[in-house]
């Protein structure tokens, strides 16, 4: 019951018997009391933290931030362009990619180039008779 | 001046007018910093990164919430990116800086300054381990918890910033209660 109620107590929302009951039983259970009081520990911790101020000067550095920044061109950015940016450089890249790679097949070395034989080309390929062709006789 | 037609000035190049921003919010951020950091230097420069984003960001602020709710949640966000970036430091830096920041902490949490040296480190013992206590339970809870214990807000504005429902919120603040509890047993415990 104390552990249940001490949260309610330590904010002071216990009133009555109740109240009574768990003040008693905190006088008497070591360990719901070393607990209690760690809880309220916790509370002082939160509160001192809450009454740390930010550094005076803070609201300066912030403006003199704004203002090297604006000064290196990093104004307000346009969401559009946020999102645009990466895809841009994606698609950058990829293009770069394609486009080596065709300028890659279109380039052959003089050494590499295949000749075809004076004697394929005089072939006419419409004069060859089909193998069905061949079969069916 | 409402927020709005300061937001509208600064778009329209009056930067300066950012510093009337900057003043009436940067406690509220700080507090909220603090909430997650415990430390005040590190309060202080995540309050200045979360202000250089809310002014680089500004003009995606449509006005479909206060002002304020918007500053928060870039806020909390940006909180919660510093938490998890710790969190995944190495546990061998984690000791060192802890050692480099211990003065500092001692610092920002004057409470024992009257007492003995025993007491001093008992103090500061038991405030690491509340601070720890603060920080390992569920993200969501612990925003939660820090909106209403350190900027004292009420359900409905928990609920707003967090874009649930006021019973949402009272669960998540009802289960942190319960998961700080149980760790701080554990805590006292170990005493």
């Amino acid at each position: 019951m104390c552990q249940k109620e001490s949260d309610n107590y330590r904010e002071g929302k216990l009133s009555g018997d109740l109240r009574i009951q768990v003040e008693s039983h905190l006088q008497q259970c070591i360990e719901c009391a070393g607990i209690y009081s760690i809880e309220l520990l916790a509370d002082s911790i939160i509160n001192q933290e809450k009454e740390v101020s930010p550094a005076k000067d803070l609201t300066d550095r912030i403006m003199d931030r704004i203002e090297s920044l604006e000064e290196r061109g990093n104004v307000i950015s346009n969401p559009f362009i946020r999102i645009l940016q990466p895809a841009l450089i994606i698609s950058s890249v990829a293009a770069a990619i394609f486009f080596g790679v065709m300028i890659g097949n279109i380039y052959k070395p003089a050494g590499t180039v295949y000749s075809r034989p004076v004697e394929l080309s005089l072939i006419d390929d419409a004069a060859i008779e089909s193998v069905n062709m061949l079969s069916n006789e | 001046m409402t927020d709005i037609e300061i937001i509208n000035m600064i778009l329209h190049g009056n930067r300066d007018k950012f510093r009337l921003l900057v003043e009436k919010y940067q406690s509220m951020v700080f507090r909220t910093c603090m909430g997650f950091l415990h430390d005040k230097d590190d309060a202080d420069d995540l309050t200045q990164e979360i202000f250089i984003q809310i002014y680089q960001s500004l003009n995606s602020f449509k006005g479909d919430s206060a002002f304020s709710t918007w500053v928060y949640r870039i806020a909390i966000n940006a909180s919660l990116n510093i938490v998890r970036k710790n969190s995944r430091i190495p546990v061998l830096n984690r000791i060192g800086s802890f050692f480099d920041s211990a003065k500092g902490r001692e610092e920002s949490i004057p409470a024992f300054d009257t007492e003995d040296p025993e007491s001093i480190l008992i103090g500061t013992e038991k405030s690491k381990w509340i601070q720890e206590a603060l920080d390992t339970i569920p993200e969501n809870q612990r925003t939660a918890i820090i909106l209403s214990k350190y900027d004292n807000h009420s359900q409905q504005e928990i609920a707003e910033i967090m874009k649930i429902t006021e019973g949402a919120v009272e669960s998540l603040i009802q289960r942190a209660k319960a998961n700080l509890k149980v760790k701080l047993s554990t805590a006292y415990k170990k005493m």
